[in-house]
């Protein structure tokens, strides 16, 4: 398995105001494929999401990504797998508003040790005629393109999708969701994405729902639909 | 929901902040009080002590000495107070010289600080900066006049607070000098011949004039001198007007920029709380209430800053006031603050605070609440297209636009070193500049190595030498200042006129030196009128030029034109310039300045200042790392989310570090030499104004290792101000910044 989740446990807050945020996660994913995380607002997913992607650590449990235990891994080795195996694609898009389009994907081909080609990833999300443009004077699918492509610059083993239409009309979203599916198809990138979107679900290889920090349902998906397909 | 609770948890998690801007509130202030204390009680001690002690107006001599009864008659016609004062100088034989005085009645009268006043025939009081010098205690025997007494008391007078030997002696001597004083029986006894000077005090200032007159006519006047040029007596205020200057030198340089840059702070740390603003406004809060919950939360600096300030003003004002007074007799002035000028203190930087939140709540209300929710107000940056073009490293790119494109924010970035800077490097210049006064005095005198003032007129031409007469005159306000006859062919006189870089061409005229013309506010061309001190006899000559000196206060021309005014034959001098040390007959040598006088008594000044000026330099650091620390740590707040974002990308500590913060290293060369700049600025203002009071023309000077000095420690303060930041860089939450970073 690509990435093992075992008995993996979270907690926010002490005494009774503690919230169990997971508690007791088992999971079980597959490299290559595209996972989509269902839940109510405060189910714990984007927790998961969090400790999938190295920004949190858990309290107890185990996570195992391509063989390395992230658990018990310290600042430094998070830092490092950040860097190189998973890239994050958030609700906000989360630009530095001071850097164009190009650099904002620059900053993080910079420290990547095998980057893809920036044309390449500009004109695989059609982008590169705002590669000059700044954050300001993008619309919001453009802008998540652009998050989509800082992400995808470093050829992550892993890309995490926070919400990542949430701030999205209907047109962007699905051209965002085309996006991402011809990420995993292209570069065979394992992807999360996490959403209370339920449409979709579709497009994903494997559902996951997730309910007061446990994994209330895994359906397998063997029917799903192109991300053109969707109907949000 | 009740926004007086929000004080404390803001307090709270603005804790560092509002720590380093009280402190930066107190040390900014701190500096301005502690000089105004020094000042003030200096100051007032001079005042009182001489009141209390009947303090001269003027001495002089006679040819003639007056009679007690015409002393009465004298009294009676002019209005004013006079007393004889008889004394004794001795030379003992472990080379102590004394200064015997029969106890004055009238006028500057002795005042015990230690002990009584002696009884009997074999006891005296002496001066009390020699005893504390040389560790004389009450009961120790001293030798006077060959005879020992027992010390019974140590005493201060007030025409003796500034020991100086000789009036032309231009620093204390208090190692192998003293005052003493004896019963008056003792006096009559031990010595059968004494000097005599007689002390005045006018009762109508009007009444000077013709009383000199009257005195100089009947008595003939060897020698005036008012207290105001008697720098035995001058220079305690003169130290007082020194630390008051250096005080109002403190609130331009600190006070209104430290105050200033929380002030842009305070206004910074609301702009990043607009969406709490906007939420506020939204729920139904009015301006008002919002404007002043966040004065109120921005005057705790302010407050604190102050009450901090008055508190260690308090605390030390001694001890600053004290070393400000090492190169005077011990006197005992009392540094108090006055409680209205402390809470000047609190109440002025707390009002400006307050005042400069109410007005960034104003502005940021005026716009909408959307927009303030969105968070978006004030944080659009005009320069995020530089260097869009170019083929920099993105890193290199972002750090920046964040130093460039955030310009109020590096102000006051800017605004710490440069402070740090200034007020080190005017500490150094202080230093540089004294020290020069004794390597580039002897330049600006001549090529002579040893000038001899003789007290007696001689008329024997000396062989390789060039003599000078120098008669004492003074302007009708009584500033004096010398009039010296040279040779034409005189070789050793610095004889250059700075305006056209030749020699002076003295035998067609009167030339001045750069510090008189200071003085007496005199340039190349005008008139200058002066007086006989003895006969107050009026004479007016044009001045033709000046000559670079700024450390001697005179005129000159040759000897004929000397003459015409003072009288004396053209044979006649009373000092002797030359290139080697020699031998003069008889006890006629009254000073001997050589290369090295100025450079000692500069030096002897220096180690008593030290204290003061490396005080200077540690609060200057403490300002620059709090200065600094306030400014970068509102550098790293308002870049949190970014921070946040790069380390969910994969950056570590180093590289977020060099993007974040190292960027602020490109303010660090203007705010140096910005800051070193204006220190030298400061310091020449200083010591302009140095010259009323020193009657000293010190150049400004700062030297390349003290230069170098300088940048290190404000680098390396700079660097300790990063270091603490870093710590806070390190806190940034990933997940709860990005929870905040909606656009």
């Amino acid at each position: 398995m690509f990435i093992e989740i075992k008995n993996a446990k979270k907690q926010y807050g002490t005494g009774e105001a503690a919230v169990y945020a997971l508690d007791g996660v088992d999971l079980s994913l597959e490299k290559g494929k595209v996972y989509v995380i269902l839940g109510p607002s405060g189910s714990g997913k984007s927790t998961l999401l969090n400790m999938i992607g190295g920004l949190d650590s858990l309290d107890s449990g185990e996570l195992i990504i391509d063989g390395r235990n992230i658990s018990g891994a310290d600042k430094k080795a998070l830092t490092a797998y950040r860097q190189e195996d998973v890239g994050f694609v958030f609700q906000f898009y989360n630009l530095i508003p001071d850097l164009s389009v190009e650099e904002n994907i620059e900053v993080v081909a910079d420290i990547s040790k095998s980057p893809l080609d920036m044309d390449e990833v500009l004109k695989a999300l059609d982008i590169e005629k705002y590669r000059k443009r700044f954050p300001k004077e993008l619309s919001g699918g453009q802008q998540q393109r652009v998050a989509i492509g800082r992400a995808m610059i470093k050829n992550p083993k892993l890309l995490l999708c926070d919400e990542l239409t949430g701030a999205l009309d209907t047109k962007s979203s699905l051209a965002v969701l085309k996006f991402v599916e011809k990420i995993n198809q292209s570069y065979g990138t394992t992807i999360i994405i996490i959403t209370h979107n339920e449409a979709i679900a579709d497009m994903a290889d494997s559902v996951i729902k997730i309910r007061d920090g446990k994994i209330a349902k895994i359906k397998e998906n063997p029917q799903k639909k192109a991300a053109a397909e969707l109907e949000l | 929901m009740k926004l007086n609770r929000r004080y404390t948890r803001s307090i709270r998690s603005n804790l560092s902040f509002y720590v380093s801007a009280s402190v930066l509130t107190m040390v900014g202030l701190l500096l301005f009080y502690l000089f105004y204390v020094a000042g003030t009680g200096i100051g007032k001690y001079g005042d009182d002590f001489f009141s209390r002690n009947h303090r001269e107006d003027a001495s002089f001599t006679t040819m003639q000495e007056i009679s007690d009864d015409d002393l009465r008659e004298l009294e009676r016609k002019y209005g004013v107070q006079l007393e004889k004062e008889r004394y004794v100088n001795t030379e003992e034989e472990d080379g102590k010289h004394v200064r015997v005085f029969r106890a004055n009645t009238d006028i500057d009268l002795y005042e015990l600080t230690e002990g009584a006043a002696p009884t009997a025939d074999d006891e005296a009081v002496i001066s009390a900066g020699y005893a504390e010098n040389n560790d004389i205690h009450i009961g120790d025997r001293v030798t006077i006049g060959g005879k020992e007494y027992k010390v019974t008391g140590w005493f201060l007078r007030p025409d003796y607070l500034y020991m100086l030997e000789n009036i032309t002696d231009d620093y204390k001597n208090i190692t192998t000098f003293f005052l003493a004083s004896l019963t008056d029986d003792a006096f009559d006894k031990a010595f059968e011949q004494s000097s005599v000077s007689y002390k005045v005090i006018y009762g109508d200032p009007d009444n000077e004039k013709d009383f000199r007159l009257a005195v100089n006519e009947d008595y003939y006047t060897l020698s005036y001198l008012s207290a105001d040029e008697n720098t035995r007596i001058t220079f305690v205020h003169e130290q007082a007007d020194m630390f008051i200057l250096a005080a109002w030198v403190m609130l331009v340089m600190l006070p209104f920029i430290t105050v200033a840059l929380i002030s842009i702070i305070i206004g910074r740390k609301i702009r990043s709380e607009q969406k709490i603003i906007g939420t506020l406004s939204a729920l139904g809060y009015r301006r008002s209430t919002l404007m002043l919950h966040y004065s109120l939360l921005a005057v705790i600096p302010g407050l604190a800053g102050g009450v901090l300030m008055a508190v260690a003003a308090e605390l030390l004002s001694d001890w600053f006031g004290s070393l400000g007074l090492a190169d005077y007799e011990p006197m005992q002035p009392e540094f108090k603050l006055p409680v209205l000028i402390a809470l000047a203190g609190i109440i002025i930087p707390t009002v400006i605070y307050f005042i400069a939140a109410l007005l960034k709540v104003k502005k940021l209300l005026k716009h909408d609440t959307v927009e303030l929710l969105s968070g978006a107000v004030g944080t659009q940056s005009k320069t995020h297209r530089m260097l869009r073009d170019t083929k920099i490293k993105v890193r290199k790119k972002f750090a920046i636009r964040s130093v460039l494109g955030s310009p109020g924010r590096s102000f006051v970035v800017f605004l710490g070193v440069f402070l740090g800077a200034m007020i080190v490097s005017f500490s150094y210049i202080f230093i540089d500049s004294v020290k020069a006064v004794g390597s580039q005095a002897m330049n600006e005198f001549g090529t002579f190595k040893y000038e001899y003032i003789l007290n007696t007129l001689q008329d024997d031409e000396p062989e390789n030498a060039d003599s000078v007469m120098v008669v004492a005159y003074e302007n009708s306000d009584g500033k004096r200042f010398s009039l010296m006859g040279v040779d034409s062919d005189c070789k050793r006189w610095n004889l250059t006129d700075s305006g056209t870089g030749s020699r002076a061409d003295i035998e067609d005229g009167w030339y001045m030196s750069s510090l008189c013309a200071k003085i007496f506010g005199v340039e190349a061309g005008d008139e200058f009128t002066f007086r006989s001190i003895a006969s107050l006899e009026e004479y007016t000559v044009t001045i033709k030029g000046i000559i670079r000196n700024g450390y001697q206060n005179y005129i000159v021309s040759t000897r004929e034109n000397a003459s015409e005014i003072t009288g004396l034959d053209t044979s006649l001098y009373n000092c002797v310039l030359t290139d080697e040390s020699r031998s003069f007959d008889g006890d006629i040598v009254q000073e001997i300045i050589t290369s090295d006088t100025f450079t000692n008594q500069m030096e002897t000044m220096l180690d008593e200042m030290s204290g003061l000026v490396y005080a200077l330099i540690i609060i200057g650091a403490i300002i620059c790392i709090a200065a600094l620390y306030v400014s970068i740590n509102m550098l790293v707040s308002e870049n949190a989310n970014n921070i946040s974002m790069l380390k969910v990308l994969g950056y570590d500590r180093k590289k977020i570090d060099k993007m974040v913060l190292n960027g602020n290293h490109l303010l660090l060369i203007p705010g140096l030499i910005l800051g070193m700049l204006t220190g030298y600025g400061a310091m020449a203002w200083y010591c302009d104004a140095f010259v009323e009071t020193e009657g000293l023309m010190i150049p400004v000077d700062f030297s390349v290792p003290h230069i170098i000095l300088t940048i290190c420690i404000v680098t390396l303060c700079y660097f300790v101000s990063l270091l603490l930041v870093r710590r806070k860089v390190e806190k940034v939450d990933m997940i709860e910044s990005l929870k905040d970073n909606r656009d």
